[in-house]
């Protein structure tokens, strides 16, 4: 277990922080008692953003929920301190602590759609925040009505919102209508735990916008939990990275971004795919982080980090304050005061023993034992890769899909609705094709058609050697003769595998399915295919509950790769995956193609990944293509507002 | 709500009683031998007596002529007499309906004041003791027949304490003490079922994110319960209760046995026991009429209740975001 | 600190410490019950031995239940009336399954007019009290055990044929569901192989609640003089029979009413154990 009892006690002279967080550990409060978040400290000024990043598993969502006192069943908080405007807060007893949520502290969470009560009308969700607004007369209900009103304009929403049910609005309003909700107690500090994943691209900037310009006029501290790099640089003073329950590191957005100190934040900012330049290849992450119970004495990135020395995996490693004066660049860790760091028996914090703090605006602390030797790390690489294979255009002789002037209506109560119209696409063999688009553009169904899980209404969809009918399913034998020449891999890895059947069973399937299309040869072997994406054989007998999200995706491939496509498929098939794993994915995608020659259809709407892989780009807006062309002219010099939308979307450094 | 959408739910009840009417009569046809013979009963079947009742019944004329006349005669609350007792049907129904109905108020009472509110208290104190008592109780309730629980009932509260009449009606203001034993027998079953389902669905909503995220922005946990977690268990639980009348129905054929109550359940089991088909036809019907309308106003209810199952062309038109 | 204990709450999730007894106990009462109505009347060949001069008596003098009024012993006669009541319900449960999965994952997975067709059936079925449509049918059709328990089955269908065709439609359009068939499985096996057995887990806890169900229901019958012809063991029957001997000899009547609820009460209690299990697993 780490101890890493960070050196953050605030000092007397210097004003009390609006949050101050201080050794925080959070265990499964049965069993092994495993430490999910371990030792975590930070503060939070009046009127700071600050960005608490981390991939899945690193304990950013419950170190926060711990703040507010919101941990979810069967979990504690074992040590540690939480002070608010100076109060120390867990040892309160719960209604006092009830009374803090909403006037000093509220949470902001992930989906509007779950985070509003489908039978309440938005303006009265928002009323039941406010204070001291009970009472049943008609001049205080005008009043009250008069408030939310204001709340809502304050969001940026018109007044009859206030009268509206959740399911009349869309996500980007339903967020802003929480939003004001959450600051209807006029609260401090504001965290907004990954406030835009949910949302559309262009809706997530809008969002974040909304919040930063709220937290400055309001003067309020906001604390952004995110997965994204990309959003809590551009949106946070600083920002702490957590791995494994345990900040590796913080300091100002700026500095880490450009002279990362921890090879995990390294690791983090190279495997992020950029909008603007092509990288070579991704720097992605070995590994997945580790679970809770399974992290050794030492670091607990030492088994994925290229710069591992013996001592790593055996010194529990401590938050080091890095010289101010070096902080931005080169230089050497502050002389280690705290005793604790070396000796794992002194767990808890103690003032006394603390070296100088490193809370102080701008400190940087790291939590790497060889951050002098190693000195500032690279910033992602700059050197720009040839984009992919540009002007030819695509031959339809050869291609591996054709779409012509193809139009699918869904019909629903509401009234049907065009999916798709006049949609024309060829994905030419052996090359990447990146089909863009916001959520509801129609890329999924499009991609679904062509592999004939969808029917279409008119026009024609030739998938390789198949011509697809027209208003209804394939046949057997065509969905036979299909499957040797087009696979999918699907977006959620949790639901991409059967649960019930080995990931053995699921490629034996597989391949014996394309031994009786007369496809495969019959040296494939699931040894073979589990090799090829760089699992090892010993994952044939597992199930998948015993595989990370990223190994789930590779065993998903595996099993397309059976039928030896001429085209695969990928319907956002790494938007769900930590970046780092989604690093190894895009790579391995890109090896295995090179390798084997077959054609990629990318569904997506992450330009910065369509930059990595694709070759040509089709934008999709509201069932049309807008705008097609080689994936560097696209993105270069975008011809269509909606491309320019999209760009403008991915969060950018400021 | 549209006048719409209760034509649409008018229609469906409708359609369904139709079908259900179409399978009662055919119970005629269903029953072992000649329809007339069965109609006839164990008076002497001489060919006179069998053609007076088959001109009657139109018994020569097709199926399907043969059910709109009942059907016709139906609606005017004419539904042919008793083989048993030559009465009438409606006349003999209608003196026994009081008492069922008294019965079946007095359980679904019974089961709504208590399962409800059990289930309620169950869901928040969950897998703690008092959950599991409830629980273990409800388990007890849903696994007891009607007639088990209530010899246990008559043993217990009759027999041994002497606190409730064993048997019988009574009469005028006696009526509440005899039917508070059978009311609680014929509750048993479903005051469990209620019970298990409030507790489903409150736990279902309790583990919803808006709870989390009421309670993150400071709503007191009072209004948490009553206005988000309750009001959102309301439509499941509404429409079990409208469910549990069918069961609270059946019920009763066994109370009203165990009780020796003179209701329309011991009738059914009388006419059924001497293939009485006119009144089982009838018995059949009206608990097909009652099932029918206790699901139609459910139906009609939960729109009240959930926005999100307004008609769409109801719902005022979207908002436009501000930029 | 612990969090604090806000409504419903649940301060420890159910853990190993629950009710583990009690389920295992519940197994060895169903399986207690399973062997006397299997071979309860081969063990007991003179459980219907009367005598009539003594009449209905209270327990002792080696009836340790007593007698009814023809002087059978009433603990033979309890364990020998295991048979019909057990074996009719599990005829009920296991044809309600047979049926609800054949026409649920049918419904569920091929969709369009078949699904509506079976939902309209299942919906109709489901209107309907079980219990009185099996007592009329039953009774005018001419009273036959067989008849009841063949009417309880199609009754009790549409909770099954419901289940699963929900499963199958939840599992429908799951990626990996459509994945098989885009490795050109015919539907056939889609179903078979990836879709069916995900919702075994659920279809098995849902037979055990049928099964209690069909206890009580079945049980309802032969109290009401349907179902097992006169003078073969039966509970409900009995209890029927004795319950005039409260007086007398209570436990005449008592017994088989404890041994109803016992049954089904297991029966309940293993269902939710399943459903427990199966949803815990689910989450995790």
């Amino acid at each position: 277990m780490t101890t890493t009892t960070a050196a953050t006690t605030t000092s007397t002279t210097a004003p009390e922080p609006l949050l101050a967080v201080d050794g925080l550990s959070v265990a499964v409060a049965s069993g092994a008692r495993a430490l999910v978040v371990d030792g975590v400290s930070l503060t939070v000024a009046p009127g700071e953003c600050v960005g608490v990043v981390g991939e899945s598993g690193s304990g950013k969502s419950l170190t926060m929920r711990a703040v507010a006192g919101l941990l979810p069943e069967g979990l504690d908080v074992t040590k540690g301190t939480v002070r608010l405007g100076g109060e120390e807060v867990l040892g309160l007893a719960p209604r006092a602590r009830a009374a803090l949520r909403g006037r000093r502290i509220a949470l902001l969470m992930q989906d509007p759609f779950a985070m509003l009560h489908p039978q309440l009308t938005c303006g009265r969700q928002i009323a039941d925040g406010l204070r001291g607004q009970g009472g049943r007369g008609r001049a205080v209900r005008a009043a009250r009505r008069a408030e939310v009103e204001r709340r809502l304009a304050e969001v940026g929403l018109e007044p009859s919102v206030a009268d509206r049910y959740p399911h009349e609005l869309s996500g980007g309003m339903l967020q802003r209508v929480a939003t004001a909700a959450a600051l209807a107690g006029d609260p401090d500090l504001l965290i907004a735990d990954e406030p835009t994943t949910a949302l559309d691209t262009a809706t997530q900037a809008a969002v974040l916008d909304l919040l930063g310009r709220l937290r400055r006029e309001r003067a309020m501290g906001l604390v952004l939990i995110t997965h994204d790099l990309r959003v809590a640089f551009s949106a946070c003073d600083r920002v702490h990275v957590l791995y494994a329950g345990t900040v590796v590191e913080h300091g100002p957005s700026h500095a880490l971004r450009t002279a990362p100190r921890h090879p995990y934040t390294a690791a983090l900012l190279a495997s992020e795919p950029s909008a603007r330049e092509r990288r070579p290849r991704l720097t992605a992450v070995p590994g997945s982080v580790p679970a809770p119970g399974e992290r050794g004495p030492g670091c607990p990135f030492a088994d994925r980090c290229a710069f591992t020395a013996p001592a790593c995996r055996t010194t529990p490693v401590a938050l080091v304050p890095l010289a101010p004066a070096t902080a931005g660049g080169a230089g050497t860790p502050a002389p280690r005061a705290s005793a604790s760091a070396t000796d794992p028996g002194t767990s808890a914090p103690d003032p006394g023993l603390s070296g100088p703090h490193a809370a102080d605006a701008g400190g940087r602390a790291t939590a790497c034992l060889r951050a002098a030797g190693l000195g500032p790390l690279d910033p992602p690489a700059g050197e720009a890769a040839a984009d992919g294979a540009a002007g030819t255009g695509p031959e339809t002789d050869d291609a591996a899909l054709v779409v012509s002037d193809v139009g699918r209506r869904f019909g629903s109560a509401a009234g049907d609705r065009q999916v798709l119209a006049d949609v024309s696409l060829t994905v030419p063999a052996g090359e990447v094709t990146a089909l863009v688009g916001r959520s509801g553009s129609g890329k999924t169904t499009l991609a679904r058609i062509a592999i004939g899980l969808e029917t279409f209404d008119s026009g024609t969809v030739r998938t390789g050697p198949v011509d697809l009918p027209p208003g209804r399913r394939p046949s057997t034998a065509d969905r036979r003769r299909l499957a040797g020449h087009a696979q999918i891999v699907f977006q959620d890895p949790y639901a991409s595998l059967s649960p019930l059947r080995t990931v053995g069973a699921t490629l034996r399937e597989a391949l014996d399915a394309a031994r009786r299309g007369g496809r495969g040869d019959g040296a494939e072997t699931v040894e073979s295919l589990l090799a090829k994406v760089g699992l090892p054989e010993r994952y044939a007998a597992r199930r998948p509950a015993a595989l990370s999200g990223g190994e789930r995706q590779r065993v998903a491939v595996a099993r397309a790769l059976a039928a030896r496509p001429r085209l695969l498929i990928c319907d956002e098939a790494v938007a769900a995956l930590d970046v780092s794993v989604q690093a190894q994915l895009l790579n391995l995608l890109d090896e295995l193609r090179r390798d084997q020659g077959f054609a990629v259809l990318f569904i997506t709407h992450d330009l910065a990944v369509v930059r990595q892989i694709a070759d040509h780009v089709a934008v999709l807006h509201d069932g049309r293509i807008v705008e097609t062309g080689p994936a560097a002219r696209v993105l270069d010099a975008p011809g269509h507002p909606e491309t320019r939308r999209l760009l403008a979307a991915v969060p950018a450094p400021r | 709500m549209t006048a719409r959408y209760v034509l649409r739910r008018l229609g469906g009840t409708l359609v369904l009683l139709l079908v259900l009417s179409v399978a009662v009569f055919a119970l005629l046809q269903a029953a072992p031998g000649d329809p007339a013979r069965t109609l006839l009963g164990p008076r002497n079947a001489t060919p006179d007596a069998l053609a007076a009742v088959r001109a009657r019944h139109h018994l020569d004329q097709p199926f399907a002529v043969q059910y709109l006349r009942w059907a016709g005669d139906a609606l005017r609350l004419d539904l042919g007499t008793s083989i048993r007792t030559g009465a009438s049907v409606s006349a003999t129904i209608g003196g026994r309906l009081a008492l069922t109905g008294q019965l079946v108020g007095l359980g679904l009472a019974i089961a709504v004041l208590l399962g409800v509110p059990g289930g309620v208290l169950a869901a928040l104190r969950r897998y703690r003791a008092t959950d599991r008592a409830v629980q273990t109780a409800s388990l007890i309730a849903l696994s007891t027949p009607a007639f088990a629980g209530g010899l246990v009932l008559i043993y217990v509260f009759s027999l041994m304490l002497g606190w409730f009449p064993a048997y019988g009606p009574g009469t005028g203001g006696d009526r509440l003490p005899h039917l508070v034993l059978p009311a609680v027998a014929l509750a048993l079953g479903v005051t469990a079922v209620l019970l298990k389902l409030t507790r489903a669905a409150v736990i279902r909503e309790l583990d919803k994110e808006h709870v989390v995220f009421a309670r993150a922005r400071g709503v007191a946990e009072r209004r948490i319960l009553v206005h988000y977690v309750l009001r959102g268990a309301l439509v499941p639980v509404l429409t079990g209760v409208g469910l549990v009348v069918a069961y609270l129905l059946a019920g009763t054929v066994m109370v009203e046995q165990v009780f020796a109550l003179p209701g329309l359940g011991s009738l059914l089991v009388d006419s059924v026991t001497y293939r009485d088909v006119p009144l089982v036809q009838a018995e059949a019907l009206l608990i097909a009429v009652l099932v029918c309308l206790a699901g139609l106003l459910t139906d009609l209810a939960q729109p009240l209740i959930d926005p999100r199952l307004r008609p769409a062309a109801d719902a005022p038109r979207r908002p436009k975001e501000r930029r | 600190m612990t969090s604090p204990r806000a409504l419903g709450r649940p301060r420890g999730l159910p853990g190993p410490s629950g009710l583990r007894p009690l389920t295992a106990l519940s197994v060895l009462v169903a399986f207690l019950l399973l062997a006397a109505s299997l071979f309860g009347q081969t063990l007991l060949p003179h459980w219907d031995a009367q005598d009539i001069t003594a009449g209905a008596r209270m327990p002792g003098g080696g009836h340790l239940l007593g007698t009814d009024e023809l002087g059978r012993d009433i603990a033979q006669m309890v364990i020998a009336g295991a048979r019909s009541t057990l074996t009719g319900a599990a005829l009920v449960a296991l044809g309600s399954m047979v049926i609800g999965n054949v026409l649920g994952l049918l419904a569920g997975y091929l969709g369009g007019w078949t699904d509506v067709l079976v939902r309209r059936w299942a919906d109709l079925l489901l209107a309907v009290p079980a219990l009185l449509v099996t007592l009329v049918v039953a009774g005018i059709g001419g009273g036959g055990w067989a008849l009841a328990v063949c009417a309880l089955i199609v009754l009790t269908s549409p909770s099954d044929i419901r289940l699963v065709r929900t499963a199958a439609l939840e599992q429908r359009h799951l990626p990996y569901v459509e994945a098989a068939e885009t490795l050109g499985l015919p539907g056939r096996t889609v179903m078979l192989r990836h879709i069916w057995p995900n919702t075994l887990p659920v279809v098995f806890a849902n037979t055990l609640l049928n099964f209690a169900g069909a206890v009580v229901s079945l049980s309802s019958l032969s109290f009401l003089g349907l179902g097992v012809p006169p003078g073969a063991p039966d509970w409900g029957r009995m209890l029927s029979e004795n319950r005039n001997l409260l007086w007398t000899n209570p436990s005449a009547a008592l017994a088989p009413a404890v041994l109803i609820v016992l049954s089904a009460v297991v029966l309940n209690l293993l269902g939710d154990r399943v459903l427990e299990a199966f949803s815990k697993r689910g989450k995790s």
